[in-house]
């Protein structure tokens, strides 16, 4: 049957083919908030105006996997294994383009913070270790879906919890700034803008992780404190996605 | 039947049941051998199938042996390919991974025992590197900052082979880049450090040139000039001398060098820039002289003591103090001066580094000397100790090693 060998093979090059672009927005977005947090860090508008510019090339990546993901379907009605990945891919652009809205978010607050001349120095190292973070899940959640590696997707869901936990200690030291001298509201609010942009980053990158369990494994492990069988910290059991 | 002949038939009947018997037997072997070779060797046997057993026999052994010399080929250039320095990672035809070495895994975050066969696209996801690769021109190389490890300047060259395949080589161009970026420092900042002078120079040549100024008036702007440009006349001797002390060879251990003479210079000098408004001592604990070269000893020990003493406020005290200790000799400058954070510590040998510009400028200072002393010093393989408290003095010390140190000779 060389006819159906040949089509499973067309197959097998379109999946792959629609991984790899999934893979190379994720890249995208990955390099978008890197140089959003560095243009945060260092006040360069230059670079932060080309973040907010790249955010068309993410949302064009976006449209164009969303299209081929439609075009699979049509054509090749996936099942099982295959319909996962199709459903997973779609759904994990939606993460991805989210996260990239995020890094705007963070391009646009350092663009206003280094206009007006306020430079947050002193609360910055704390964010860039929470953005740290957050980046290393993002890459982890899409190193595991080219990998298709359940076990390094898991990880990457529990270091969700450690972003969370950060979010909450900036908070906290915002709060006691603000309430000893009010002239850093405005300033702490923007600080605050950004963090929480970390922290959704944070949780796109989750979600991603968890689209690769699924893919993998088969079982929806969202809103489920993590499968059960994958359950290693037993710390936060009521997280959920 | 004749007894006779039914003699013969059943012999003949033996004989070809003991005939075909041995071929049986032996194409049994063969065959049991043929379907494992590698478990035992080659079987044995007398007549005829001895000359094919040997022949199989003389086979096998050359193939065992090529076959041996073609792995040990293999795992020769995985060998060699894992010990370069550089990463090094083999694309086929459609840029997917085949294989890598250990530094092109730890450079890129890959693994060749999972990631073989996945497109490098997927895990190497740098939107320029993605566009590098997509492009198809390889001429030129791309930079990478990978994302787990971002203080790593990466540079990636694709290079294409064979049929089809690709070499992907990954060098680490960290160090690199840090020297350029000093360098583009250095130059930016030399030329901000002179055009500073100039500009208060040209600016007082206009006022000379289009106003009508008194006698009094002209002179002391003329005298304003003149400190002007013999700033920028000491920032160039000691650019000069700073690029003197990093081309030239190192001094020569026998050439020596009397402390004694020297240090008192030294004090001397200390003693013309105070202008009587520090009190300077001098101390010297044993008859000990140095190897090396006088020049630049006395330029590292003045820089030292000139900076006590700018750095001191009026009726502070200065001590310089020259001593042997166990493993050598140590010149010390200790004042009781303005001090520096520890913080700016690490940066103070940095050319053109300064802790308080003003200041600075004001003290008539440069930027280099510190940096000059750190290379005078390194050039006898000497290091610079400096522990400071704000407020309340510094101490600078220059630690001598044993073979730079020699002993003073009194001969009646």
């Amino acid at each position: 049957m060389p006819t159906n060998e040949h089509l499973s093979k067309q197959y097998d090059i379109d999946l792959d083919g629609l991984r790899s672009l999934v893979l190379a927005m994720g890249g995208l977005v990955e390099s978008q908030i890197r140089s959003a947090l560095d243009a945060f860090a260092t006040g360069d508008a230059v670079l932060a105006e080309r973040v907010i510019r790249g955010e068309q090339e993410v949302d064009a990546y976006e449209i164009s996997v969303d299209q081929e993901c439609a075009h699979v379907i049509a054509r090749r009605q996936p099942a099982a294994g295959d319909l996962r990945m199709i459903l997973a891919i779609s759904k994990t652009v939606t993460d991805l383009e989210r996260a990239g809205d995020e890094a705007e978010k963070i391009a646009r607050m350092a663009k206003s913070i280094h206009a007006s001349g306020r430079i947050p120095s002193e609360r910055v190292p704390r964010i860039v270790h929470a953005a740290d973070t957050a980046l290393s899940m993002l890459r982890q959640s899409l190193d595991a879906f080219a990998r298709l590696d359940a076990s390094a997707a898991t990880k990457a869901v529990h270091a969700d919890a450690a972003i969370d936990e950060e979010f909450r200690a900036i908070l906290r030291q915002l709060i006691t700034y603000m309430m000893e001298d009010p002239r850093t509201i405005s300033t702490a609010l923007e600080i605050i803008w950004v963090a929480k942009a970390i922290e959704r980053i944070g949780d796109h990158a989750k979600n991603m992780a968890e689209y690769v369990i699924y893919v993998v494994d088969g079982t929806d492990v969202r809103h489920s404190g993590l499968g059960m069988g994958r359950k290693r910290d037993e710390a936060h059991p009521e997280e959920a996605g | 039947m004749n007894p006779a002949v039914a003699a013969l038939l059943a012999g003949l009947a033996v004989l070809a049941a003991v005939w075909l018997g041995y071929h049986i037997n032996n194409v049994g072997k063969l065959r049991r051998w043929l379907a494992r070779p590698q478990r035992s060797p080659v079987p044995e046997a007398g007549g005829s199938w001895d000359s094919v057993f040997a022949l199989l026999y003389r086979h096998e052994r050359e193939h065992t042996r090529e076959k041996r010399r073609l792995v040990h080929l293999v795992v020769r250039s995985a060998q060699a390919g894992r010990a370069l320095p550089d990463g090094v990672v083999i694309l086929d035809g459609s840029n997917r991974v085949e294989w890598c070495n250990d530094r092109a895994e730890s450079y890129l975050g890959i693994d060749r025992r999972v990631d073989a066969g996945g497109p490098i696209v997927n895990l190497v996801r740098d939107p320029e590197f993605v566009r590098y690769v997509e492009a198809g021109v390889f001429s030129e190389a791309v930079g990478l900052r990978p994302g787990r490890n971002p203080s790593l300047a990466l540079s990636l060259k694709l290079i294409p082979y064979g049929q089809h395949r690709k070499l992907l080589l990954c060098r680490d161009v960290t160090q690199e880049e840090k020297v350029e970026t000093m360098r583009r420092d250095f130059v930016a900042n030399v030329s901000h450090e002179l055009r500073t002078p100039l500009t208060v120079l040209s600016g007082f040549l206009e006022t000379v040139q289009e106003l009508d100024l008194d006698r009094e008036r002209t002179h002391k702007y003329l005298g304003l000039m003149a400190g002007q440009a013999s700033r920028m006349q000491r920032i160039i001797e000691d650019l000069l001398e700073l690029s003197a002390l990093e081309s030239a060879p190192a001094p020569e251990r026998d050439e020596r060098v009397r402390i004694a003479p020297l240090l008192a210079h030294t004090r001397a000098q200390a003693e013309a820039i105070s202008a009587g408004r520090h009190r300077i001592s001098l101390q010297l604990e044993g008859d000990f002289d140095l190897a090396g070269a006088e020049s630049e000893l006395t330029s590292a020990f003045g820089n030292l003591a000139g900076n006590a003493v700018n750095y001191t406020p009026s009726g502070g005290e200065v001590r310089l103090v020259w001593k042997a200790t166990g493993d050598g000799a140590t010149f010390t400058v200790e004042d009781s001066g303005i001090g520096i954070a520890a913080d700016q510590i690490p940066r103070l040998t940095e050319r053109f580094y300064r802790v308080d510009r003003s200041r600075s400028r004001e003290t008539g200072g440069t930027g280099l000397g510190l940096a000059i002393v750190k290379h005078a010093l390194a050039r006898h393989d000497a290091r610079l100790e400096i522990e400071s408290e704000p407020g309340k003095g510094s101490r600078f010390t220059a630690h001598f090693p044993a073979r730079r140190v020699v002993r003073v000779e009194h001969t009646a």
